[in-house]
């Protein structure tokens, strides 16, 4: 529990931030809810750590029919944030780790260390979100479902920081929540699932239950989570991850509703 | 005496500097010269050593030194924790030490430990706990173990005799250490003559006690050569023998300070300070070894897993035949001591049965080193029978608090042990959660709920101690004992002296004193501090006050009997004016040419007589059928303490227990790999009942005094965790009408209960 050796610098603006990750070994880190725990067991090493939570891309700001969400905004903030349709987000930031947590934990920070039982993924899979990523040979944007490769494993290049999460906001009359199964100990979602119902569609995505988080096949979630590759493991077999499943994605999908029509 | 004294909730003695940040524990003190330790654990559940390769983590810088076994001045050839507490050429269980590295700072000796190459040669890992005890199993250690004195570790926990001889007819592998028989009666007939009989295999696995200060040690040498040892223990004696017995030293060459402890629950005698000594005495420097979470999670002592297989029957009208059992201790490592005793001791519960027959066998693996943990083999044992004794109850279709209490024991009943209880509280613990409203409601709950209820013992321990309590020329008293602080053990003592005294409780001063300086104490565990140590404290502070009476009837002119103290003033009986107050006295004694002797007294205790606690519980809980979790909604504990000296201490103890007893019933479980790796050995897999998960706990208080107790007070720390678990599985069957036989009862595993 004691690192191996590192450095630390603090970027002072964005380019700076590049500049210091061009070192090969060096790693990004804001909150630290994820790298320090991995650095303390030596499972990260970096040769750099580049403190990235001074940058000024911290604050959600709705513009142009779209919630922009600065990737070193906490689970905190977010936990607050009360936008018809929307609902899903607070809900799943809410119930991220513990109070400690939830003040330095990034919601940038948490998507890119892509770990597959990561709660808020889920969310902004089904709300359709989007990143816009940014490096010194310029800026792209990557929609959520094409972030995620594996578990850990994203589409993003080393030097590639996420600037701004992009969630469009759904029309009037629509609803969204989170649904979870937590791990008792870690209280990672054994299975977790948001939904959103618009007046014109449903979607859900889970997360907990395969390598990456993943929309669900439109239609019945039970014949859609019959048809998803399922993961067990010690603690949860196969069988009883599948029909948590089954049960995250029904709840998320009824509150979803309940709240579209109120 | 100021008997109006005892029975006030107060605040502990320790609450503030705790409170504060101001207490310092083991790990905080600065010590000029101080090197680090880090210890390299095994990755391999068994093997041998071909070698360890030091050079490069010699070469870090900082690194001082790489120790191995072979560099301790160790004294004996014993395989147990003390004697070898590197591992010399084999390895029992992964994450058991095998080099320590040493450095000027934790960094550095971590950055070193990394660099140790060890070559390990693979043996077969003994993890089937059943499979280990038949015929032809391999063995979890190769090498024979010495029969050598391991220590007297066992007889710290609890006051149990350890059965008849073995039976010889059964023939098991050698990784069966030690077996016990109780049989008493014909336990074949009585199950013939019943009208109902239950029977069930129950399964606990490894359970750690998961306190909040890691294992930790510091040690260093005096100029004199005495080895000094500040360290987070329950027992400051017992971990100087143990080190002298590890060194070959004589003991007035130990001095061991038993620093604030920040958790223990049975998990802290004499583990690291053998290694952390050994590297003082190997380098002649000061040296630190505080374990991370997770070396202590893989390192230490955590308790047995447990199978027991367990009939019992009964008549018609509930009473109690036969009891038949088979309880299967995973010992893993510890060749010394296992909790096979005590189990088959307590599997019987605080009932009466006609005949019985139990089987204890303790059995060595390749997991962890067995030790103790609050009320070991215990709230395993009660898992078994008060599952069962509900069994029972429906069977026979009777109240299952009314199927108890008619077999309950009381004072003068022979126990399976063949001896007649003392003074015990079963009927009036059992009587007072029936009265409970809750209990009167379980039968019409939302669908879904259900309310269950167990109930569980603890004998005690006995021990004796010594105190001593000296007052000072500003009137306050010093209580010293070498007990170690746990649960608040130092309060009780303050108001027991304070009571026995005459002096306000906040006017005394508790101090837990090293082995060089303090009288003797035994360990604090088994429930025993309050009711041993308490003794001997009250007779510390009588004999005080004889000393203030004996000078105030000269200053007054008054005879010793007409006089009393009350809140620090000696005065006449019946004539409150004529008075000197004790720290006036003080005064005058403790100058140059005083003329009375100093206002102290020295008090012992032996007492013989147990004084067993029980503890009754009732749980509600909510089962959420599609994904198997269990909600506690609501627990209620009435034990019997003898007399609450502090109620505030006690329920916190009440408390404390039951909320390890969820842990037990839904959370807690240290689970190995096929080789013997450990799968849970942080808090991010192994869970523990957190504050959102516990429930509000009401405490009931029950209070038949112990005859021999201070006050007649007795150790109430281990009882309430007994019955936890039983009352929350009978709660759970209860709620979704199916029974689980294996702790914990996950989601995972109440979802496939309720699809079976």
């Amino acid at each position: 529990m004691i690192p191996a050796p590192t450095r630390y610098a603090r970027a002072s603006d964005l380019d700076h931030a590049f500049e210091l990750l061009a070192e090969p070994d060096a790693k990004a880190i804001a909150g630290g809810q994820s790298l320090i725990p991995v650095m303390k067991l030596r499972i990260a090493r970096p040769s750099l750590v580049v403190d990235i939570s001074r940058l000024e891309l911290r604050g959600i700001e709705e513009r142009d029919g779209e919630l922009h969400i600065g990737p070193l905004t906490t689970w905190d903030d977010l936990a607050d944030l009360a936008h018809p349709g929307l609902e899903a987000i607070a809900e799943c930031a809410h119930g991220i780790g513990d109070l400690q947590v939830r003040n330095l934990g990034t919601i940038g920070g948490s998507v890119v260390h892509a770990d597959p039982a990561s709660d808020m993924p889920a969310v902004l899979l089904a709300l359709g979100a989007r990143l816009e990523v940014r490096s010194p040979a310029g800026s792209r944007e990557v929609p959520v479902a094409e972030l995620l490769l594996g578990p850990f494993t994203t589409t993003l290049e080393p030097q590639e920081l996420v600037i701004d999460i992009v969630v469009p906001l759904p029309g009037p009359g629509s609803g969204s929540a989170y649904a979870s199964v937590e791990h008792p100990a870690s209280g990672f979602a054994l299975a977790g699932a948001a939904a959103l119902v618009t007046s014109d569609h449903e979607t859900v995505a889970l997360t907990g239950v395969s390598a990456t988080p993943f929309a669900l096949a439109a239609g019945d979630p039970r014949a859609a989570v019959a048809a998803a590759e399922i993961f067990g493991d010690r603690f949860a077999s196969e069988e009883y991850r599948r029909s948590l499943a089954v049960v995250v994605a029904e709840r998320a999908l009824a509150r979803a509703r309940e709240r579209r029509a109120s | 005496m100021s008997e109006e004294l005892i029975g006030v909730a107060r605040p502990r003695v320790d609450g503030p500097d705790k409170v504060t940040g101001a207490t310092r524990y083991a790990a905080d003190g600065y010590i000029h010269g101080l090197l680090h330790a880090r210890p390299v654990l095994s990755t391999e559940a068994h093997a041998r050593i071909r070698g360890v390769d030091k050079d490069a983590a010699l070469a870090t810088p900082g690194v001082v030194a790489v120790l191995l076994a072979s560099d301790l001045p160790l004294a004996t050839t014993g395989t147990d924790r003390t004697a070898e507490p590197l591992a010399r050429e084999e390895v029992v269980f992964a994450g058991q030490p095998v080099a320590l590295v040493i450095a000027d700072t934790e960094a550095a000796a971590e950055d070193g430990a990394e660099l140790v190459l060890v070559d390990y040669e693979p043996l077969e890992a003994v993890i089937d706990v059943e499979a280990a005890m038949e015929v032809g199993a391999a063995l979890a250690r190769a090498v024979e173990e010495e029969d050598e004195d391991g220590g007297d570790l066992e007889s710290i926990h609890a006051g149990v005799d350890h059965g008849q001889a073995d039976d010889p007819q059964e023939e098991l592998s050698g990784n069966v250490l030690d077996r016990i028989t109780r049989e008493s009666g014909d336990v074949a007939g009585a199950f013939a003559d019943s009208d109902v009989v239950a029977e069930g295999t129950f399964r606990t696995p490894w359970v750690y006690q998961a306190y909040i200060e890691p294992q930790v040690c510091t040690t260093w040498l005096e100029p004199s050569g005495t080895l000094v040892v500040s360290t987070s223990t329950q027992g400051s004696f017992v971990t100087r023998n143990e080190l002298a017995r590890a060194f070959g030293l004589p003991l007035e060459r130990i001095r061991v300070i038993a620093e604030p402890l920040g958790g223990a629950f049975g998990g802290k005698f004499a583990l690291v300070e053998p290694l952390a000594a050994g590297a003082t005495l190997a380098l002649g420097r000061p040296v630190r070894l505080v374990l991370t979470r997770s070396e202590d999670f893989q390192a230490t002592n955590p308790a047995s897993a447990q199978v027991t297989h367990l009939k019992v029957g009964a008549l018609k009208d509930g009473t109690f035949t036969g009891i038949e059992g088979r309880m299967i201790v995973d010992r893993g490592s510890n060749a010394g001591w296992g909790v096979e005793g005590i189990t088959s001791s307590l599997v019987a519960g605080p009932y009466r049965w006609v005949a019985h027959d139990i089987r204890g066998y303790g059995v060595q693996t390749n997991r962890f080193t067995f030790g103790a943990y609050r009320a070991p083999g215990a709230p395993t044992a009660a898992f078994a029978l008060e599952s069962l004794l509900d069994e029972l109850a429906q069977k026979l279709e009777l109240d299952p608090i009314e199927l108890r209490l008619r077999n309950a024991v009381v004072e003068g009943d022979i126990g399976i042990s063949g001896n007649p209880y003392p003074t015990i509280g079963a009927v009036e613990v059992l009587e007072r959660i029936r009265e409970h409203p809750l209990w009167a409601r379980r039968d019409s709950l939302p669908e879904n709920e259900g309310v269950g209820m167990a109930a569980g013992h603890w004998p005690g321990g006995n021990e004796p101690a010594a105190a001593v309590c000296r007052v000072d020329t500003d009137g306050t008293m010093t209580v010293v004992t070498s007990a170690v602080d746990m649960s608040g053990v130092n309060s009780g003592f303050a108001v027991v002296a304070a009571a026995a005294f005459g002096l306000s409780p906040d006017k005394v001063r508790v101090v837990t004193a090293d082995t060089s300086s303090g009288p003797y104490s035994g360990a604090s565990g088994g429930s025993k501090v309050t009711y041993t140590v308490g003794k001997a404290v009250l007779r510390a502070a009588e004999s005080a006050r004889e000393k203030v009476l004996a000078a105030a009837s000269q200053e007054l002119e008054i005879a010793p009997d007409d006089l009393e103290v009350v809140d620090g003033v000696v005065q006449a009986v019946g004539a409150p004016d004529r008075s000197i107050t004790v720290e006036e006295l003080a005064k005058k004694i403790l100058r140059f040419g005083g003329r009375y002797e100093p206002i102290e007294g020295h008090g012992g205790s032996a007492q013989t007589m147990g004084a067993p606690s029980v503890a009754a519980h009732l749980s509600h809980v909510k089962v959420d059928r599609e994904t198997g979790e269990v909600e506690l909604l609501r627990h209620v504990i009435a034990q019997d303490v003898g007399r609450a000296l502090n109620p505030a201490l006690v329920e916190g103890q009440m408390r404390g227990g039951a909320a390890q007893g969820m842990g037990w019933a839904l959370f807690e479980q240290l689970d190995h790999d096929e080789d013997g790796r450990l799968l849970t050995g942080s808090f991010l897999d192994y869970a523990i009942p957190t504050a959102e998960r516990v429930p509000e706990i009401e405490t009931l208080i029950v209070e038949v005094p112990a005859p021999d107790g201070p006050f007649g007070a007795k150790g109430i720390g281990e009882a309430p965790v007994v019955g936890a678990p039983a009352a929350i599985a009978n709660a759970v069957a209860a709620a979704a009408g199916t029974r689980l036989y294996e702790l914990p009862m996950t989601p995972p595993r109440v979802w496939k209960a309720l699809r079976s």
